[in-house]
């Protein structure tokens, strides 16, 4: 029957397009057989010479991974297919990881956290067909563990058999992009440290290498801040809301040990509300209405960045934060400040009256000092866009930039001479589409509509507009997610597999063809799922099975 | 300064009901005494309860000591200590059935036809410390009455079960028969623990339909005796299937939750799988490009003109209609693309020896698979389409599904059908989270924006339909359709979502002060709910930040 003919044509065809290997982000360079290999049942994965105590933890992670994925192979019949190619293939036992002549094993902690443009992440990973041992070479063990983590993807499994297909596997890979990175907000609702653990977890296996951690905002005050626990005490939604420094010490540990360096956020001196529970000294408009006027979502309230006290407060809260994280990096924030607010403050008035400032002067007074705290603690400043684009204020030239409210803003970043790393709302945003959620709005869509899914992130490009002296001010980015309508019920769907997109862009470098990502992306979702994150299904379990049959034009 | 915030708070308590019930009850009438669950607070059944009523009756006392839920206020539970130090306490509910009223279990007066379930009750809380009573003309009205009594209920952190709104007297019945929720397991599989979670939060709210999209083009995972072979090659997996039994275990979960479940198989459309098992049904199969074939990959449909074809679907349809006690079964009708019959010259072939028309071959299919639900006492349900786009005849007590639009409605009441509500541009829940199609960047979902449950709350199951066509809207539901969906996301994406349309088709147009329903005294009960979602296990979202739940009104869009 000639359409049952033309079918197998097509299932056929469809076998060819599949990736035999399905890793994600891409190496920069691969090569690959087609040969495959079963892994022995006592493989094995050694550390040439002396290793740090969180290499060999990773080294026992990869060999869960490996033997707990159990992941059939994404194509129709899954691993049964396979089994006639693997039946008599000769097995693997042995993987060592090597540190290149010359560098010195430090832990996959301190490696992370250095600065970004630091961070030796590259490595060799060789797969040899004949059977005889792998080999991941690296210069850094962070390269290590970024080897580990590529080699925990090419293994699928099927009735008791772990195997590739397409060895030798030749991989030389290290990131386009120095910060690759995903942001969570814990303030508009709060998340257990075992949910920020989880994204850590997700997060390494897609070789994201920056938290940035937005720990606080208006509507609550999760940290607590050695020397300042009162901000906590009266701004946490609840005693039991709370990181201690404990906890954030263990976050910070967790996330060294995968590669992952926490850039901490107070935002300053906007969005900071909730500072008032404790301080009413030192914010002003708190909680004033209508909300609308006075900020960008309630409750309004914002530092009284002209007061000298206040200002001095902030620098002394920001350098006692500063001090939680042995990040290079850390955020003062700096978006979405509202002038109303301060044109209605008294106080604030009187100050400016008193020292003959304008707001801007004394907002440039404020940043000065507050990011002097910092570089005092050797931390290089982090702020929004605004605090570039909008205002007029001194920053350090070192400044990091994150562009958030459009991709359009990039190139003026770039112009100002600033490094920068995209967020752009646009592109990045996950919290976008999701429905308006302030009251009494039926009709209200969210300010960012429409979903920004992970074709549109994935087809971001770094450097559009931007020359190549301003290209190279781009150190990377990542996507963002604010939590007005998220909690730990939606954490894991929110976020996964959706950011992995921007992992590969910024690692494997920007123009990735999106129908032979979609079948990788995939995979990404099922091994997230089989490791505990609540990945969700990008399309029917019948196009995931049939690369390229569920595409627009197929 | 410090005066004008306390003023402000005093208002807000003032303005703000304390109680926390969805949907809210037709009739109710509350007090300001506080009062306190007694320590050994029980309730007591009627006279040889069945089992489903004892059943729902340990379930409520379950929900009352583990909901552990504060109240949504500043200060939470620290902000009613005092009121509470000195209440009375209640000893006990009383359960009674009207006088006269024959005892049949919750399952049995769940599964009857629309419109004869009784679900109506009547609920009393004295503040006086006496017992409170509950009373239904069925178990099914008591089953009700439970459900919203184990909402009255705060924590005042551990030292005590309150309610600061006594006495409670509430008078309740819904507005519409059918209050529905539709999961499609076929784009990707949900296990029967997935949709046993989903009829609990179903019931919690009051739902008592759910629509079970089972099959479709992607996956066939119901087990059928008699056709096992379309399940076998049609799942996705041997282990996503849902065998009879697990039907069983499915429909006795929900009746007993007071759930009838209407199964549908969409045909002649949405059918692509079934060629694994059968080719010599199935039209146009993966033809190539889908996107004239089908309105999703892959394309495929019935050959509906064959009279082979209609007696395996007829026969199909049967065994599929046996499996489910409800006396609806859906047998779809959306969707159908003409351009895949165009192309199939066996249906050309059939269409020329017969000299029918395309519209015709459906009516004689319609008819016959329709036929086979009427001989087994099913009313058939049907999409719009049926209706509005085809030329079938159909029986008059076929109930519709509108979904394309809520402008359509009019249109099918016109025909004289039955309306159950579930158009796209106020209850999909899929709606807004992008385009799942591949090699498409910059499309979005086609039904965009996301639809919240503000928009869906706004919903009038009325707007223009003639007063002498009301009598046709049974009710409504929210769908989750899952292209982009799976175990993982389901509760967040239908909850507390799906708890809108609950409540506009229980409580209807007017609050119980007769005020019309809204979205501003809506919210903090539907705040209210969620949290206690999430303390039974459901994974639903947070609407907005808590510190907006924590203060009712602050986070609208004019405060």
């Amino acid at each position: 029957m000639f359409p049952r003919a033309k079918l197998l044509v097509f299932t056929a065809l469809l076998a060819a397009l599949a990736p035999a290997d399905a890793l994600w982000p891409q190496p920069r360079s691969i090569e690959t057989g087609g040969t495959p290999l079963r892994l022995s049942g006592g493989f094995a994965i050694t550390v040439a010479g002396s290793a740090p105590s969180d290499l060999h933890a990773a080294v026992q992670d990869a060999k869960s991974f490996i033997s707990n994925d159990k992941l059939g192979r994404l194509v129709v019949g899954r691993g049964a297919v396979d089994v006639a190619a693997y039946s008599k293939a000769k097995t693997l036992s042995k993987l060592t990881l090597s540190l290149e002549k010359g560098a010195t094993a430090h832990s996959i902690t301190s490696e992370a956290q250095k600065a970004p443009e630091a961070r030796d992440e590259a490595y060799t990973l060789t797969v040899p067909g004949d059977g005889s041992g792998a080999t991941i070479t690296a210069n850094s063990t962070l390269g290590l563990y970024r080897g580990l983590t590529t080699f925990t993807q090419l293994f699928f499994y099927n009735e008791g058999t772990t195997y590739l297909l397409n060895a030798p596997v030749h991989i030389e890979d290290a990131p386009a992009y120095p910060y690759r990175g995903f942001m969570l907000d814990t303030a508009r609702n709060y998340f257990p440290v075992s949910d920020i653990k989880r994204t850590l977890d997700a997060m390494s296996w897609v070789k994201i290498n920056q938290f940035h951690w937005h720990v606080v905002d208006s509507q609550s005050f999760p940290l607590e801040v050695p020397g300042y626990p009162e901000l906590s005490q009266k701004g946490a939604y609840s005693a039991s809301s709370v990181y201690s420094p404990g906890d954030v010490a263990d976050i910070i540990s967790y996330a060294g040990a995968r590669g992952i360096d926490v850039m901490l956020e107070i935002d300053t001196p906007g969005h900071t509300s909730v500072i008032s529970k404790s301080h009413p000294e030192h914010v002003a408009c708190p909680e004033a209405t209508p909300w609308a006027t006075y900020a960008n979502e309630p409750p309004a309230g914002q530092l009284r960045l002209a007061s000298e006290a206040t200002t001095n407060f902030t620098a002394g809260l920001l350098a006692a934060a500063a001090k939680l994280s042995p990040s290079t990096l850390f955020s003062t924030g700096g978006d979405e400040l509202n002038t109303n607010c301060y044109a209605a403050d008294e106080e604030t008035q009187a100050s400016l009256n008193a020292t003959g400032k304008t707001l801007e002067q004394a907002l440039n007074t404020f940043t000065q000092v507050t990011h002097k705290a910092l570089l005092d603690e050797g931390k290089t400043p982090v702020v929004w866009e605004e605090m570039v684009l909008v205002h007029n204020v001194t920053l350090n030239p070192e400044t990091l930039v994150l562009v958030w409210i459009s991709s359009d803003d990039v190139k003026a970043v770039a112009e100002a001479g600033f490094k920068l790393i995209h967020a752009a709302s646009d592109y990045f945003y996950l919290d976008c589409g999701g429905g308006g959620w302030v009251g009494d709005f039926p009709d209200g869509n969210s300010w960012c509509d429409p979903f920004k899914t992970w074709q549109k992130s994935y087809s971001f490009d770094p450097v559009a507009n931007l020359t190549d002296a301003e290209a190279k001010l781009v150190i990377g980015g990542q996507h963002l997610l604010w939590v007005e309508q998220s909690g730990p019920e939606n954490l894991d769907p929110a976020v996964w597999p959706r950011a992995a997109s921007s992992a590969e862009l910024f690692w494997s470098g920007p123009g990735g063809n999106l129908s032979t990502a979609l079948p990788r992306l995939h995979e990404v979702a099922y091994r997230m799922r089989q490791r505990g994150v609540q990945a969700i299904s990008l399309q029917p379990e019948w196009c995931a099975l049939r690369p390229g049959a569920c595409d627009l034009t197929a | 300064m410090a005066f004008k915030v306390v003023e402000l708070v005093l208002g807000l308590l003032l303005a703000v009901p304390v109680c926390g019930l969805w949907p809210i009850p037709r009739a109710l009438q509350t007090g300001t005494t506080p009062l306190i669950l007694s320590k050994d607070f029980k309730i007591t059944a009627i006279r040889n309860p069945p089992s489903d009523l004892t059943g729902a009756i340990s379930r409520t006392l379950g929900h009352i000591s583990d909901d552990k839920l504060q109240r949504l206020v500043v200060g939470r539970a620290s902000a009613d200590e005092a009121a509470v130090q000195h209440a009375k306490q209640l000893p006990s509910l009383t359960l009674s059935l009207a006088e006269g009223a024959e005892v049949k279990s919750i399952s049995e007066e769940a599964i009857k036809p629309l419109g004869t379930r009784s679900e109506e009750y009547v609920l009393h809380v004295p503040s006086d410390g006496s017992p409170a009573t509950l009373s239904a003309n069925s178990t099914l009205g008591l089953l009700r009455g439970l459900t919203t009594f184990e909402q009255l209920w705060y924590d005042l952190d551990g030292a005590a079960t309150y309610t600061l709104e006594a006495p409670i007297s509430i008078t309740d019945a819904p507005a519409y028969p059918y209050r529905g929720f539709m999961l499609d397991t076929a784009r990707n599989f949900f296990s029967v623990s997935d949709i046993e979670r989903t009829l609990d939060a179903m019931s919690w709210a009051k739902m008592n339909q759910f629509h079970w999209h089972v099959v479709d083009s992607q996956s066939f995972p119901l087990q059928i005796s008699g056709f096992t072979e379309v399940a076998a090659k049609g799942a996705y997996s041997s282990s996503m299937t849902f065998s009879p039994s697990d039907v069983q275990t499915i429909v006795t979960y929900a009746a007993e939750r007071g759930i009838d479940v209407l199964a549908e198989i969409d045909t002649p459309g949405h059918t692509a799988i079934i060629y694994e098992s059968h080719p010599e049904h199935v039209a146009c199969f993966v033809s190539s490009p889908w996107t004239t074939f089908a309105n999703e990959p892959p394309s495929g449909q019935l050959r509906f003109a064959s009279p082979a074809t209609t007696n395996f679907t007829t026969g199909l349809i049967a065994a599929a209609a046996k499996m489910f006690p409800s006396s609806m079964f859906s047998t779809g009708g959306d969707e159908l693309n003409i351009p895949c019959y165009d192309a199939d010259a066996e249906t050309q072939q059939i269409l020329n020896s017969t000299g029918q028309t395309l519209e015709q071959a459906l009516s004689t299919f319609t008819q016959s698979t329709h036929g086979a639900l009427a001989t087994l006492g099913k009313t058939p349900v049907v999409w719009e389409e049926m209706v509005l786009e085809h030329n079938v005849t159909l029986a008059n007590d076929t109930v519709v599904m509108v979904w394309i639009s809520s402008a359509n409605a009019a249109a099918v009441a016109e025909k004289n059908f039955r309306i159950v509500h579930g158009p796209s541009d106020y209850f999909y829940l899929d709606c807004g989270a992008g385009e799942w199609l591949g090699g498409d960047p910059l499309a979005n979902s086609w039904c965009d924006p996301f639809k919240t449950w503000q928009k869906s709350y706004t919903f009038d199951p009325l707007a223009n339909i003639t007063e002498s066509q009301q009598h046709l809207v049974m009710g409504g539901q929210q769908l989750l359709w899952t292209e982009q969906s799976g175990p993982e996301n389901l509760d967040a994406i239908a909850w507390p979502r799906a708890a809108s349309s609950a409540e506009v088709f229980w409580t209807g147009a007017t609050l119980p002060d007769g005020t019309p329903r809204n979205v501003s005294s809506a919210l903090p009960r539907l705040h209210d709910f969620r949290f206690r979602m999430v303390q039974r296990g459901i994974r639903a979202i947070p609407l907005q930040p808590l510190w907006c739940a924590l203060r009712p009104g602050l986070c609208d869009l004019d405060s």
